[in-house]
């Protein structure tokens, strides 16, 4: 399909003939990237829904019905269900003190954010450990208390929390900024009160910025290895969540349940891919309301 | 509603944007501040709608000190110069924004919103694009939108921040004679930015002249263009012409000519500058026998009522700027290339070496 309406171009107007390449190193270019994309991408995927239903779809239901998978889905969800709220609302407000007020350690800030990314999520979560954990900082003191962070559901959601705390804020930072004050200014002078600027003036300016990175929090939410791995201490039907579950059924050569769970974060992918392509589609439309 | 600013200085960082203002607009009056741009006008502005606050100084609001005084309770209406319209709104709730905000207790009804909504575009000639939004408006109808959505919290003045600097000329053009209009309809106290010389002096009862961060001048129309208290003023307020020369017992010579500065008596041969604008050098064919600065014409650019000629003066070689009436034109005969005479008719002589 690409390649030609792509043909097309270059014989329609002649004057890009110069710079276009010719045909074959296209065709290179193209294959190439098409090949790179079916090997690592393509293939992954058809093998884990063929081995999630290579013992028939019966099978790969009943995957499901083992207690300990039902449970890795629930606290799955639940981590997901506290961290992506949480991470929306404190990304919301970084991104709008970094970008509309000037303060001492904004620079600080703005670095700090970006610190999940930069940091291996393995080491995220022993910070965690060496935080909460017995031989922790704060260990002692939470035993007295018998509290339970570590080994335990509030460590997996801590880490959660921390691994994704980027997405939403790095998405709208430059959104707001963008965007300016002026819009707020206008509406304060006309006598609206904050509540009222915020949820009728800001939050629908940055609606797709904040739904993009909202989706984009989930999926790596649901779908964390290492900081969760590092804190979770898996026990089954416990503190596993899904990636993990897939892991040890898999080191236990349970391969259809492996990948039946599999199966059930790469549909979250393709469905957070959709989503994307959806809200992108949505916030770049040249529709009324939207500059 | 009055507005009295007294003693007003505002910085950012070490950059003083506002040193010492004071200033006193009447209820129901049109003023103009104008000034170059990082002069502070929209820094003044800002003070007054609250959306900045002074570093010292006070401002009263019909003799009410509202210094402290919320952007929400000063009841002002702000144009922005980029209008700051609401891109997601129509123009209707654009301009039923600030009715749909109020607490409920005085909010209006739906029928009274849209009563008042209509009546405001109506005003602002914009009845029909009631359901359109920012994105589908041109640069003025922006502008009348932006106005409307002001309007609508029935203000008790009205700032606006070069409200026709984005628009195209004649656009402009129009746009300033229907604020004048609206102005005069609605009395309502309003301020407005520009740094458009003529704008001001069209449209404003009275005119503030800023420069970094100072108020040079404050008076009418005729008052800031005729009688400039300070060469800046002069010069901001149209073209000019400067006469070098020195001063001295209350004359002043230019070339072979020797004009009256009285003011000046107590000069003793001081550098000075005699200001003249384009529309007062006198131009004549002969020397009539008094005498007058030969200069050679060198552009004549007769479009419009209003003849402009550049000429070369003989002795000095400056450029000198000269306006006549297209009948005083064709009266003379003018051609370029001829070398004629000239003479000041009116000037403003300044100590000093001028700017
Ligand atoms: N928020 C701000 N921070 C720093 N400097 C500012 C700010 N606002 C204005 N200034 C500076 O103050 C000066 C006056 O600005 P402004 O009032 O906008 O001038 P004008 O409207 O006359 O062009 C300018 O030099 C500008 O750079
Ligand atoms: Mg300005």
């Amino acid at each position: 399909m690409f390649a030609p309406s792509g043909l097309k171009i270059a014989e329609s107007v002649p004057l890009n003939r110069a710079r276009t390449e010719p045909a074959v190193v296209r065709w290179l270019l193209i294959a190439t990237a098409l090949l790179f994309l079916g090997f690592f991408l393509l293939t992954p995927l058809i093998v884990i829904f063929a081995e999630a239903l290579q013992k028939g779809f019966a099978l790969y239901l009943e995957s499901f019905k083992d207690p300990e998978a039902w449970a890795a889905i629930r606290l799955t969800l639940l981590t997901a269900a506290i961290a992506v709220p949480l991470n929306l609302v404190f990304g919301v407000a970084a991104a709008w003190a970094i970008a509309k007020f000037n303060f001492v350690g904004k620079n600080v800030l703005t670095t700090l954010i970006d610190l999940p990314f930069a940091v291996s999520p393995v080491i995220s979560g022993m910070i965690f450990v060496l935080l909460f954990g017995m031989q922790g900082w704060l260990g002692p003191w939470l035993q007295e208390h018998e509290i339970k962070i570590i080994f335990a559901v509030p460590g997996i959601v801590l880490a959660t929390i921390f691994v994704t705390f980027p997405f939403v804020a790095r998405e709208l930072i430059p959104l707001m900024q963008a965007q300016g004050t002026e819009e707020e200014e206008a509406a304060i002078v006309l006598g609206a009160s904050g509540w009222q600027t915020f949820f009728r003036i800001t939050v629908p300016n940055i609606k797709w910025g904040l739904l993009y990175g909202v989706i984009l929090c989930n999926a790596r939410a649901m779908g964390e290895f290492g900081a969760v791995s590092v804190v979770s201490g898996h026990i089954r039907g416990l503190t596993n969540t899904m990636p993990l579950h897939v892991e040890i059924l898999y080191n236990e050569y349970n391969f259809v349940a492996a990948f039946a769970v599999a199966s059930l974060l790469a549909l979250l992918a393709l469905v957070t891919l959709a989503a994307k392509r959806f809200v992108e589609w949505k916030s770049h439309q040249p529709s009324v309301g939207q500059r | 509603m009055s507005i009295e600013i007294r003693r007003v200085t505002k910085q950012f960082g070490d950059f003083a944007a506002l040193k010492n203002i004071d200033l006193t607009v009447n209820t129901g009056e049109l003023v103009a501040l104008l000034g170059p741009s990082g002069s502070g006008k929209t820094t003044l502005l800002r003070i007054m709608a609250g959306l900045e606050t002074p570093d010292s100084g006070e401002i009263l609001f019909h003799g009410e000190n509202a210094t402290d005084r919320s952007v929400r309770d000063r009841h002002v209406g702000f144009v922005f110069q980029h209008y700051a319209l609401f891109k997601h709104m129509t123009v209707f709730e654009n301009v039923a924004f600030g009715l749909r905000v109020r607490p409920r207790s005085n909010r209006p009804s739906n029928e009274e919103i849209r009563a008042k909504v209509h009546s405001l575009l109506q005003l602002v000639q914009l009845d029909r694009m009631e359901s359109n939004y920012p994105s589908q408006l041109s640069g003025g109808q922006r502008q009348r939108v932006a106005l409307a959505r002001a309007l609508a919290v029935e203000p008790k003045m009205l700032l606006l921040d070069e409200p026709f600097g984005a628009l195209d000329a004649k656009i402009r053009q129009e746009l300033r004679l229907w604020l004048r209009r609206l102005h005069d309809e609605l009395h309502i106290t309003s301020v407005f930015v520009t740094h458009d010389q003529e704008e001001a002096l069209e449209v404003a009862d009275r005119i503030v002249v800023m420069n970094e961060g100072r108020i040079e001048q404050v008076g009418t129309p005729e008052e800031v263009y005729d009688h400039p208290v300070n060469p800046f003023v002069y010069h901001f307020l149209g073209n000019v012409n400067l006469f070098h020369s020195r001063v001295g017992e209350g004359r002043v010579k230019i070339g072979p000519l020797e004009i009256d500065a009285p003011e000046h008596a107590a000069a003793q041969d001081t550098p000075a500058v005699a200001y003249v604008r384009p529309h007062d050098i006198e131009i004549e064919r002969h020397k009539n026998g008094q005498p007058a600065i030969a200069a050679l014409i060198q552009h004549i650019q007769s479009v419009g009522p209003v003849v402009r000629l550049q000429l070369n003066r003989q002795d000095t070689g400056q450029m000198i700027e000269a306006e006549l009436s297209k009948e005083r034109y064709r009266e003379l005969g003018l051609k370029a290339g001829e070398v004629v005479f000239i003479k000041p008719r009116h000037w403003t002589v300044y100590q000093g070496e001028g700017i």
